[in-house]
């Protein structure tokens, strides 16, 4: 019988000794079809990454630019971030950084975050929740703090933070005035670093000192930013390159030549423009062309305290008479969207639909509105005997020339003669705030895809970033409430209602949403363009594939 | 008059052929708009990087400006700073050497220095810095860029103005009891008339190629003049690859201008005083 | 010739002064400084800010008051802080000065190896086919704007080979073969101008020399073509050349802001440009100084050598 038995065995053991190795076949299989379509990050290499020019300085708080957050946001770390490697921004892809969790308490008053232990600033000094709140109330300007920043674009975003508490070292609660349900979004913006609070605010515009996967090694004015590896990182195992150089070319054409010829990998955000795309992917059909929505609009700024643009006949002619299609095809070759004054769909989740749209000025048919416009303007007392002569200001920049070079054409179809006044950088925003200027044609950047970060800054009565002085209370309390609306549904009603007003107000039309056409290398890898320019420079989870 | 228009064609054909190019230029520069096909201004987003065509001559830009009309229009500024530049540098430039070389001592150790200041900025950084001081418009620019020619005319002048002043000529008109305004008047400014014209001739288009340059930076003649320097300044780079009508003619307009201009000087200079060396 | 020297040098200090005092006035009359331009990057001017700013930067004392505690500031040896990097203003200067200079010197080398040769060429062979060909290639160089020169070879070399040269600086002893491959290109295009003149200036020289009565004299008596052209032309020949390198030294530099900007090269010249965009005064009038220093030393020495070559020219 134990011939049997051993018979019986060995049938068995060969029996589901197929079934093992079949399993074991398709184990491998998919393994295999995985490793082939995600590929293991190598570590290792030096991403040429292009900049356009000096950053006016290394301070992220200080500054309202690309061309300081895109090398700088690799130095530092913030409580929270958008998700790197997605490219939609919502409240849904926010991940934590030095924050390990996060919770809204008392009814949306609190927002309490416990933070990361073990982190260490690039000095070495320990990583705390004191620096989390040094940071904070030096850029909403507490009471009691007597060190300033040199400027402070930003301070209006903390406007509803009462106080910020740090009860122990791993632990920091901000204290809200009211629910603002955007904070979170406002805090995950690449404009919102965490300082170290034993470093001078003023030392940064010129050094970096953060908790950051990458340490500046130097930075030569006009030539390049340099980045090493920041070997105590608190992410094992990131970043996985070895540096960054950040590779300063002022010339246009240059830049594009650069990349090019494989001396640059990677575009900068917002330099991306359509034709040079369509040129490169030509010329090396193996580079990857990311389409991504910049978060910048297009506008028309139009000054309300100066005649005639006191007359509200005379601000919708001159929103009616500029064809936003035409707009976009001629100065932005195509690469454009148009929309209200949040970024259109599907960009971004806040704005107007096509049918919202529909009705607004720039929106129909461009014939019919110009004759609307060149009869508003009749209404007003301007004709073709009596013309509307005014000056459009704008900066000694070819794409904001060419903005004004369109709209003026546009207004001279409906009989207004306007000439062109161009403003050298430094004379522009003195001369826009003290409200020098008839009608400006202008770039408004967002920095984070969020009804707060738009409004307040600049369609709020006063606001200092609100050149137009454009002054509705409805509207005003009508973002108010947006802002203290949890229910994202209630508040998407809201903000639509908000940007429609604005439009029909013409407090500041808006012409299009510029597109960016981000060109990179093949090797490149997991670099994920984001819709706006300002949050993805993180740089902790690329890798080069060589 | 004639007759020297006659014999200067005839021994100097280059020269004449500049002369008949900048001629052409004026007349296009004066009669912009009965020469152009378009206006200058007027977009047109559904025809932009249109090629040279029988619609479009020489294409539009990405504007969809027509490109023949603006450079005609442009022939108006880059002329008219030319001219300007040249014409101002050369009277004032004139007059201060004249001064220099005929009054003496005194007038030497005031004006030599100050000749000596604006004659060692290169012309380019003199050009910005005043650019940058005065704001960019038509006005500053023209300034901006006769500053500098003007010591440079003043050197020629001078010199020209000392070796005069030493000859018999005016020795005899001394010894006759002519008095210093004539005999500036009467012997030296006829005589120095011929370098000065030669010298202005050049310096247009050293005007002209600083006026481009001054606009490829961003600091020249705004808009909504077309300017040929503008035309080919930082956003036309990025088209060239893609349109390079937008970037060649301009270009060539610049080029072909300056040549003429050069050539119609290196012609007068050859046919006035062949021994002339400036 | 002692007194001589102390004299243009006694000149050359005084017009520095003047200079120095031409653009310090004119940077500071020039609407918007650099508290304009701190805030221009955030898009708002708190005047409040903007006043404390402008304190801390000594700039709202008067103009004379300025230029004094510069001047001060100057003869101490201290150039300055640069407003916009926040450093002393020469140690963003001096990494670029050594780049112009190499750019200058070999530009001036292109311009000699390529004016010299064409201008005897077209003065001997006068006339000819060759000499108008050259006289054409020569007044396009004069016609041409550099910066356009510039871009189109960057257009052709990327469109041809698909490389350019590098964007990075790399200094000759980190590679010698890349140093030189970067500076070939704009050297040949800042250098074709110069070459233009000095192959006009070489031609008229020479053809003028050419039918002097000694150069004559020398051709009856059965001298050897090239030593006539050498020996007694070329060397007679050399001095308005030698004026004229030193007048047209002084518009190189003014080339070279533009070639710098196109090529990208770390240099003063194009740092300038941006500095005087960004009124970042300290630098702008180092720089300028600097230039303004290059050319009236220039001028100094090639008045000087013109002394020693011509000797019926004396100074006294």
């Amino acid at each position: 019988m134990a011939a049997n038995r051993d018979f019986l065995v060995s049938r068995l053991f060969l029996k589901w000794g197929r079934v093992v190795l079949k399993v074991l076949l398709v184990w491998a299989l998919v393994t295999s079809a995985g490793w082939a379509a995600s590929p293991v990050p190598k570590v290792g290499g030096v991403l040429n990454a292009m900049h356009r020019e000096d950053p006016p300085s290394l301070s992220i708080h200080e500054e309202a630019t690309i061309s300081t957050n895109w090398p700088m946001m690799p130095c530092y770390n913030n409580l929270v971030l958008f998700d790197p490697l997605r490219a939609q921004e919502s409240p849904d892809t926010i991940i934590g950084e030095l924050a390990e969790k996060w919770e809204w308490q008392d009814g949306g008053k609190s927002l309490v975050f416990t933070l990361r232990q073990g982190v260490r600033w690039h000095d070495g000094q320990p990583f705390s929740s004191k620096d989390v709140k040094y940071t904070f109330d030096l850029v909403r300007e507490a009471p009691g703090v007597t060190v300033r920043l040199r400027v402070n674009p930003r301070k209006a975003w903390y406007s509803q933070v009462v106080r910020i508490d740090a009860p122990t070292p791993s632990t920091v609660i901000f204290r809200l005035k009211r629910p603002q349900p955007a904070l979170l979004m406002l805090l995950a913006s690449g404009y919102s670093p965490v300082y170290p609070a034993h470093v001078p605010a003023a030392e940064l515009r010129a050094r970096c000192v953060g908790t950051g996967p990458f340490k500046l090694k130097e930075y030569r004015p006009g030539e390049l930013i340099e980045f090493v590896r920041n070997p105590d990182y608190f992410v094992k195992g990131r970043p996985y390159l070895d540096g960054i150089r950040f590779i300063i070319i002022k010339e246009r054409g240059t830049r594009i030549a650069a990349l090019q010829a494989g001396q640059l990998d990677v575009t900068m955000p917002q330099e991306g423009s359509k034709t040079a795309s369509e040129q490169l992917k030509k010329a090396v059909p193996s580079l990857v062309v990311v389409v991504a929505s910049h978060n910048i609009n297009d506008n028309i700024l139009v000054n309300f305290k100066r005649a005639p643009f006191t007359d509200p006949r005379v601000r919708r002619a001159v929103s009616l008479a500029i064809d936003r299609r035409g707009y976009i095809q001629a100065v932005r070759q195509g690469g454009a969207l148009v929309g209200g004054s949040m970024q259109p769909r599907p960009w971004g989740p806040w704005g107007l639909s096509i049918d919202e749209l529909a009705g607004l000025p720039g929106s129909g048919d461009p014939a019919k509105q110009k004759a609307e416009a060149r009869q508003l303007l009749a209404e007003a007392g301007y004709g073709p005997g009596r013309p509307l002569r005014i000056v459009v200001s704008t900066r000694a920049i070819a794409l904001y020339v060419d903005q004004a070079t369109y709209v003026i054409d546009q207004l001279k179809q409906i009989g207004i003669e306007a000439t062109l006044e161009q403003v050298e950088t430094a004379l522009w925003f003195p001369k826009l705030t003290r409200g020098e200027f008839e009608l400006g044609a202008n770039l408004t950047g967002l920095g984070a895809d969020d009804p707060d970060a738009n409004f307040y800054e600049n369609y709020v009565c006063g606001s200092s970033r609100n050149y137009s002085q454009y002054c509705n209370a409805e509207v005003d309390r009508m973002i108010d409430v947006q802002s203290q609306t949890l229910d994202p549904v209630q508040r998407r009603r809201l903000v639509v209602e908000i940007q429609k007003r604005l439009e029909l107000d013409a407090a500041r039309p808006i012409l299009g949403w510029s597109l960016d056409y981000y060109v990179m290398w093949p090797y490149v890898r997991n670099l994920v363009p984001h819709q706006s320019v300002y949050s993805y420079a993180r740089f902790q989870e690329v890798w080069l594939d060589r | 008059m004639s007759a020297d228009l006659r014999r200067f064609a005839q021994h100097n054909p280059l020269g004449a052929i500049g002369g008949v190019i900048m001629l052409l230029t004026l007349v296009a520069a004066v009669a912009a708009n009965a020469v152009s096909t378009h206006d200058p201004t007027r977009t047109d987003a559904a025809h932009t990087f249109l090629p040279p065509g029988s619609s479009h001559w020489l294409g539009t830009d990405h504007l969809g400006r027509d490109i023949y009309s603006r450079i005609v229009h442009g022939a108006r500024i880059s002329l008219a700073v030319g001219i300007t530049c040249s014409g101002l540098g050369g009277v004032v430039g004139g007059l201060l050497g004249l001064l220099t070389g005929y009054g003496g001592r005194r007038a030497e150790l005031i004006m030599l220095p100050v000749l000596d200041v604006m004659q060692a900025f290169p012309l380019l950084v003199l050009a910005l810095v005043m650019t940058a001081a005065l704001g960019p418009s038509l006005v500053t620019v023209i300034v901006a860029i006769s500053v500098p020619l003007i010591p440079r005319v003043a050197r020629v002048v001078r010199a020209m103005t000392l070796s005069i002043r030493e000859t018999s000529y005016v020795e005899a008109a001394l010894a006759m009891g002519a008095n210093s305004a004539r005999i500036v008047l009467r012997h030296i400014l006829p005589n120095t008339m011929a370098p000065l014209i030669v010298l202005a001739t050049a310096q247009l288009g050293s005007a002209i190629l600083v006026e481009a340059a001054l606009s490829f930076l961003g600091l020249g003649v705004p808009e909504p003049y077309p300017s040929w320097g503008r035309m080919l300044s930082v956003s036309a780079a990025e088209f060239a690859v893609r349109a390079p009508w937008v970037v060649i003619f301009p270009g060539l307009a610049i080029s072909l201008v300056v040549f003429a201009s050069n050539l119609l000087g290196d012609g007068l200079r050859d046919f006035l005083d062949p021994r002339l060396r400036i | 010739m002692r007194a001589y020297l102390a004299r243009r040098l006694g000149l050359a200090a005084l017009t520095l002064v003047g200079m120095s005092v031409v653009v310090f006035v004119l940077l500071r009359v020039a609407p918007g400084n650099i508290v304009d331009l701190v805030f221009q990057s955030a898009g708002y001017v708190d005047l409040a800010q903007k006043q404390r700013l402008a304190h801390e930067l000594l700039l709202d004392r008067p103009i004379a008051v300025q230029y004094l505690l510069w001047a001060g500031q100057i003869l101490h040896g201290d150039l300055g802080p640069s407003y916009r990097y926040g450093r002393p203003a020469w140690e963003i200067v001096r990494p670029r000065i050594p780049v112009t200079i190499e750019l200058a010197i070999l530009a001036l080398l292109v311009s000699l190896a390529v004016g010299l040769p064409t201008g005897i060429v077209s003065a001997t062979r006068q006339n000819t086919g060759a000499d108008y060909a050259l006289r054409v290639f020569s007044l396009a160089g004069l016609s041409m704007p550099a910066f356009w020169l510039g871009m189109v070879i960057i257009l052709v070399l990327v469109r041809v080979f698909g490389w350019i040269p590098s964007m990075l600086y790399v200094s000759a002893h980190t590679d010698l073969r890349a140093h030189l491959l970067l500076f070939l290109f704009p050297a040949l295009a800042a250098g074709y101008r110069s070459a233009a003149l000095i192959s006009r200036m070489t031609r008229s020289s020479m053809l003028e020399v050419l039918r002097e009565d000694y150069v004559r004299t020398a051709w009856a008596k059965g001298l050897h073509a090239r030593t006539v052209v050498s020996r007694h032309a070329l060397q007679n020949a050399l001095l308005p050349i030698v004026t004229v390198i030193g007048t047209e030294f002084t518009f190189l530099i003014g080339g070279l802001v533009v070639t710098e900007t196109v090529f990208n090269l770390p240099g003063v010249a194009k740092y300038l440009v941006e500095a005087i965009l960004w009124r970042d005064y300290p630098v702008v009038q180092n720089l300028v100084m600097f230039i303004a220093i290059v050319v009236v030393v220039t001028n100094l020495a090639v008045d000087l050598l013109y002394a020693r070559l011509d000797p019926r020219v004396r100074y006294g």
